[in-house]
């Protein structure tokens, strides 16, 4: 435990660690002290002078936010010389603010006003008009800047600096004419550019997907886990009328997200009212889709595996997926294809081979701690953005980056043994490369090793059985099938009968996508389960439309081997189902044992407390059964297709069971 | 008259910018001296007894400025502050361009005493003729080996740089200055952490005005004791006083601090026949004035500042009858506005409001409540601020406010004659 400081604030006796910012101590007994240019995660600025507080033994107030505690400090934060101050600045921060207030997206959330409401004066001597600035400014893809609502406090600018490390906003021109803009003019664009919107306490940084679209009081929030990489960092859903408006960052989420999100996790969101998604089961006859319903659907999707395990047995059924769904979903469809005597499971169906880093997984916060970060296959930069924030954050403490084209075996090795703390970033891909890097570091002390993992629940489905060779909690599997590419091989062999697929694009996500159309195209009976008609999706006999990630609740895996809770927040589209609900009904058709739902969350929760005893590289994975194909650099997304919903198109079935 | 020729001596008789000028008079004499027989502390000690205090503006005592240095970083930085901006004053712009030896002499002891290798100056961008001249002076002090490697034989190294600013007020606090110097835009910093720890490029920094670094020549060669013995209890030696406004001879004035405030104005000429003394800002734009009740005054920091004003940096601005002083304020306020950096709230908002309203005073179109509105945010904003600049906005505004109160109600529109 760090030296105590005792000091009161407003009487109220404070201790907090030596080295505090009163900004903070006042934080830890709920005593108000506004600010606008000052973050916990940015560091004090000085610029809007906002916090005066005033404090014994001291002529002049002083601002909370760049004082450190003392020993018997006596802070006062209500007297009429603080009040006074405060009320002076929030006055003249409105001198040039245009009170747009009724038309502004901020209202209701925003700090001007709740502190001039709160603190200010509720009258004012200004008699001349104010400064006029450029509106709407078009800042780059994602945002638009209103230069007159900007009081400079600078936390954009100061963003961009200390944590994006991208410095391209700027102050421009001086005193009361200045700007917020692009150093060099060019747009705004980064990874992470959505989080300035959340920074500025105004209105003058928006969201053009957000911009007149709400009142944050008509929001109805919901805090989930945001599945789009493997980082699973906690966001907010906004929903209004069933639309999803916008996400937002959790600011408590210290351990995940940092209380980042990069602009994927935020700006991603439009797929959800997509007129493009698939919102019934369609079945191919004839070369065609036609709609069918869900009873008939299931009854055509079991009857298939059960003729096939009639006909050919077990080798000729597979199934695919686990990386896109929730712990849950990734557990049961395991437990209904073992259950019916399947042993062709995978999670894998891209190039990535390895998700769950075994012994030496580490926390997301030790990245900050580590003496160098090592990265090895694809920069985590793209595939897990607000981790790569964490390295930023370790490179400003002076952390090396080592990256693997850097670094030969004999140098890894060397800088093995000096580093004391190592954090080791992997993209999962290629198993020798991996351990290589695992021998290499082995010796340091703590070494915390990642995998950046192409889909979000990778390490889930890993963890909840969804791999040839073991079950849940990698329990070791007397039987096992092929892996995913395995299974490709087969089906382009004509071996397979029926391949279930779900959330997986491998036509997509393939560099060979020739030979994985062919593969795919010869399953006699395919089935994908997606939001979208994808490129898979288009070769298969059933494709059943799937609940998105804010349509269900469940549980995640991140790649910290975090369990985060994944909240349903938004209500889908009529027809769609979640593939937990799929699967308990082929489990039925099928007349596999359905665990009861209490064991069901038993087993996930029992399986993802699992730390297996591998590494980097590890045996478990190597079950490929055809060639190493070289990985190549590919869009993460799904989505896209080409299917068009025809409402008018009359549905094949009635409804009953039986074919039309 | 009290006229003093120390740093002004020579200027106007010889070409003090000619190094063989300069050594003939007694140039780099002194630095000599200091490299080869003094130490460090030796010399920090001369500036600390000669009670030298800073010529800028602040008047901090210049040797305790020195000791603020943390003794276990041997990486630390001098800067010279020769963005001389500060309205009405004059004195480094005319050393820089006489006396640049003297100037480069001065840095030269001032790096020695804080024991750097590396010493800057930075030069205010409007001073271009000036930053030529020093630049020419230096070339001639490294061809000389009075600055570089192995400086006398003594294995002491010094280097000097030369950075000419782009002409803002600001980088003139020394943290914007530093800020500037770093090629960053030219803001003051958040203090604490203050350059003596956390300076330029992360090192201990002291940055010292022009003529404070000046002083210490004369200091070396006449000893602590002759700066001492002149000047006031707590102001000792001298200081140029660079006298304008209303009087009939304005220029740059050496005098021993004490001197009264009539007789620098008897100095430069009086004021011109038949006319009234109404104010004087005797220490810069940032200074408030002093009136005729305070003509025999001494003038120098503590006295200065007993009549609520400051000595600064010596730009003793007279005001006759024919002044105009809310045209004066409105000038003055102008200033500020166009100069603060915009960082912080109550100097870019607060000086720029207070500038419009002044505006429309100085056209007669001043409304009820303006003058009460002037007084109450100037006054409030005072002491809010990030850096001085802010604070700086008050002073003379309320001096002349509360003093000629109705020469500012004439410019107020009447209920009755506005155009409601």
């Amino acid at each position: 435990m760090a030296d105590l400081v005792n000091l009161t604030i407003d009487g109220i006796p404070v201790s907090v660690p030596k080295g505090t910012l009163l900004v903070e101590a006042a934080k830890t007994v709920k005593q108000e002290i506004p600010v606008y240019c000052y973050h916990t995660k940015l560091g004090p600025a000085g610029l809007c002078r906002v916090c005066l507080v005033e404090i014994e033994g001291m002529p002049k107030l002083q601002i909370a936010c760049n004082t450190v505690v003392g020993e018997g400090m006596v802070v006062k934060t209500q007297t009429d010389k603080a009040d006074a101050g405060r009320a002076m600045v929030i006055e003249l921060l409105l001198v040039n603010h245009p009170l747009d207030c009724p038309i502004c997206d901020k209202g209701g959330e925003c700090d001007l006003q709740d502190f001039a409401m709160a603190y200010a004066r509720s009258s004012s001597d200004v008699a001349d008009p104010k400064v006029p600035k450029p509106k709407a400014v078009d800042l780059g893809p994602t945002i638009v800047l209103d230069e007159e609502r900007c009081i400079v406090c600078q936390r954009c600018v100061r963003f961009d600096d200390i944590i994006a490390g991208e410095k391209q906003l700027v102050v421009k021109d001086r005193g009361a004419r200045d700007i917020i803009a692009t150093a060099t003019g060019e747009p705004y664009h980064h990874n992470f550019t959505g989080n300035v919107t959340e920074l500025c306490p105004v209105g003058a940084l928006t969201s053009k997907t957000y911009r007149f679209k709400s009142r944050p009081w008509d929001l109805n929030r919901t805090q989930t886990s945001c599945t789009q990489c493997a980082v699973g960092c906690q966001q907010f859903a906004d929903v209004r009328y069933g639309t999803l408006l916008r996400t937002m960052s959790v600011e408590t989420d210290d351990d995940i997200s940092d209380t980042w999100l990069c602009d994927r996790g935020r700006y991603n969101i439009g797929f959800y009212s997509s007129p493009e998604r698939v919102t019934q089961p369609l079945y191919k006859k004839g070369g065609t889709f036609v709609q069918v319903d869900w009873t008939d659907a299931i009854e055509l999707w079991a009857k298939a595996i059960r003729d096939a395990l009639h006909d050919g047995g077990p080798s000729g059924v597979g199934a695919i997926g686990g990386g896109r769904l929730t712990n849950e979903e990734a557990y049961l469809l395991q437990h209904a294809f073992r259950g019916a005597g399947v042993a062709n499971l995978d999670w894998r169906a891209g190039h990535q081979r390895q998700a769950t880093p075994g012994a030496k997984s580490g926390r997301l916060a030790d990245i900050e701690n580590a003496q160098a970060i090592v990265v090895a296959g694809q920069s985590p930069e793209e595939l897990a953005p607000v981790m790569w924030l964490r390295v930023l954050k370790a490179l400003r403490k002076g952390a090396k980056l080592i990256h693997e084209r850097e670094a030969s075996a004999a140098l890894r090795q060397a800088q093995g043994d000096t580093m004391q703390s190592v954090a080791l970033i992997w993209d999962g891909i290629d198993l020798a490369a991996g351990k290589t890097f695992a021998d290499a570091f082995a010796g340091v002390a703590a070494l915390s090793t990642f995998i950046a993992s192409e889909q979000g629940n990778a390490r889930g489905a890993e963890a909840m059985g969804m791999l040839p060779g073991s079950g849940p909690g990698f329990a070791s599997i007397s039987n096992a099938g092929r892996d995913g590419w395995g299974m490709f091989e087969d089906a382009r062999n004509g071996k397979l009968a029926v391949l279930s697929i779900f959330g997986a694009n491998p036509v997509r996500n393939s560099s060979v996508s020739d030979a994985m159309n062919a593969a795919l195209g010869s399953v006699p009976f395919l089935v994908v389960s997606d939001l979208f008609m994808t490129e898979t999706a288009s070769h298969a006999t059933l494709v059943l439309p799937a609940k998105g990630a804010l349509e269900k609740s469940g549980t995640t895996t991140n790649l910290a081997g975090d369990l985060l809770p994944v909240n349903q927040a938004l209500q889908p589209p009529d027809g769609v189902r979640s593939d937990l609900e799929m699967l308990f009904d082929l489990c039925d058709a099928l007349g596999v044992d359905l665990p009861a739902p209490d064991a069901l969350d038993a087993a996930v929760i029992s399986a993802a407390a699992k730390v297996p005893d591998f590494a980097l590289g590890d045996a478990l994975f190597k079950t490929v059964a055809c060639e190493e194909r070289q990985p190549e650099h590919r869009p993460i997304l799904s989505g896209g297709g080409t299917w068009q919903h025809d409402p008018t198109m009359a549905p094949l079935s009635a409804g009953n069971g039986v074919l039309v | 008259m009290p006229v003093t020729k120390v740093l002004t001596a020579g200027i106007g008789e010889a070409n003090l910018r000619d190094v063989n000028v300069y050594r003939e008079r007694g140039g780099y004499k002194q630095w000599e001296r200091a490299v080869r027989s003094m130490s460090p502390a030796e010399v920090m000690d001369l500036a600390d007894k000669s009670g030298l205090r800073g010529r800028g503006g602040a008047g901090f005592p210049t040797g305790r400025k020195w000791q603020f240095l943390p003794k276990d970083k041997e990486l630390r930085y001098l800067v010279c502050n020769c963005d001389e901006a500060e309205p009405g004053t004059f004195k480094d712009h005319m050393l820089l361009e006489e006396a640049p030896h003297l100037i480069l002499e001065g840095m030269l002891l001032g790096a020695f005493g804080i024991g750097c290798h590396h010493a800057f100056i930075y030069i205010r961008g409007e001073f271009k003729r000036g930053y030529q001249i020093f630049c020419a002076a230096l070339e001639e002090a490294c061809k000389a080996g009075y600055v570089g490697k192995n400086i006398f034989g003594t294995g002491y190294d010094l280097e000097v740089t030369v950075h000419r600013g782009a002409g803002a007020y600001i980088c003139g606090e020394e943290t914007g200055l530093l800020n500037s110097l770093e090629g960053k835009r030219g803001e003051p910093r958040l203090k604490p952490p203050f350059p003596a720890i956390e300076g330029l490029y992360g090192a201990p920094t002291v940055v010292n005005n022009v003529e404070t670094l000046a002083y210490l020549v004369p200091i070396l060669e006449k000893g602590p004791e002759w700066f001492s013995a002149v000047g006031t209890e707590r102001s000792k030696g001298y200081k140029i006083v660079s006298i304008s406004g209303h009087v009939q001879n304005p220029g740059n004035y050496e005098v021993p601090l004490g001197t009264t405030v009539r007789e620098l104005i008897e100095l430069a000429g009086g004021l011109r026949p038949g006319r009234k003394l109404m104010a004087v800002q005797p220490g810069g734009g940032s200074a408030a004035c002093i009136f005729e009740e305070h003509l025999d005054l001494p003038y120098d920091y503590e006295s200065m500042a007993k009549a609520g004003s400051m000595l600064g940096s010596g730009a003793f601005v007279v005001f006759d009858d024919t002044t105009d002083f809310v045209k004066a304020a409105h000038n003055l306020v102008r200033f500020f506005a166009h100069e603060s950096c915009g960082q912080c709230t109550p100097c870019r908002e607060g000086s720029h409001w207070m500038e419009r309203v002044l505006e429309r005073l100085v056209h007669n179109k001043g409304v009820p409540g303006d003058l009460d509105m002037l007084d109450r945010v100037s006054g409030t904003i005072t002491g809010l601020n990030l850096c001085a600049l802010g604070d700086s906005i008050e002073p003379f505004l309320k001096s002349v406010l509360r003093r000629f109160r109705d020469k500012f109600e004439e410019r107020v529109l009447r209920e009755e004659t506005m155009n409601v």
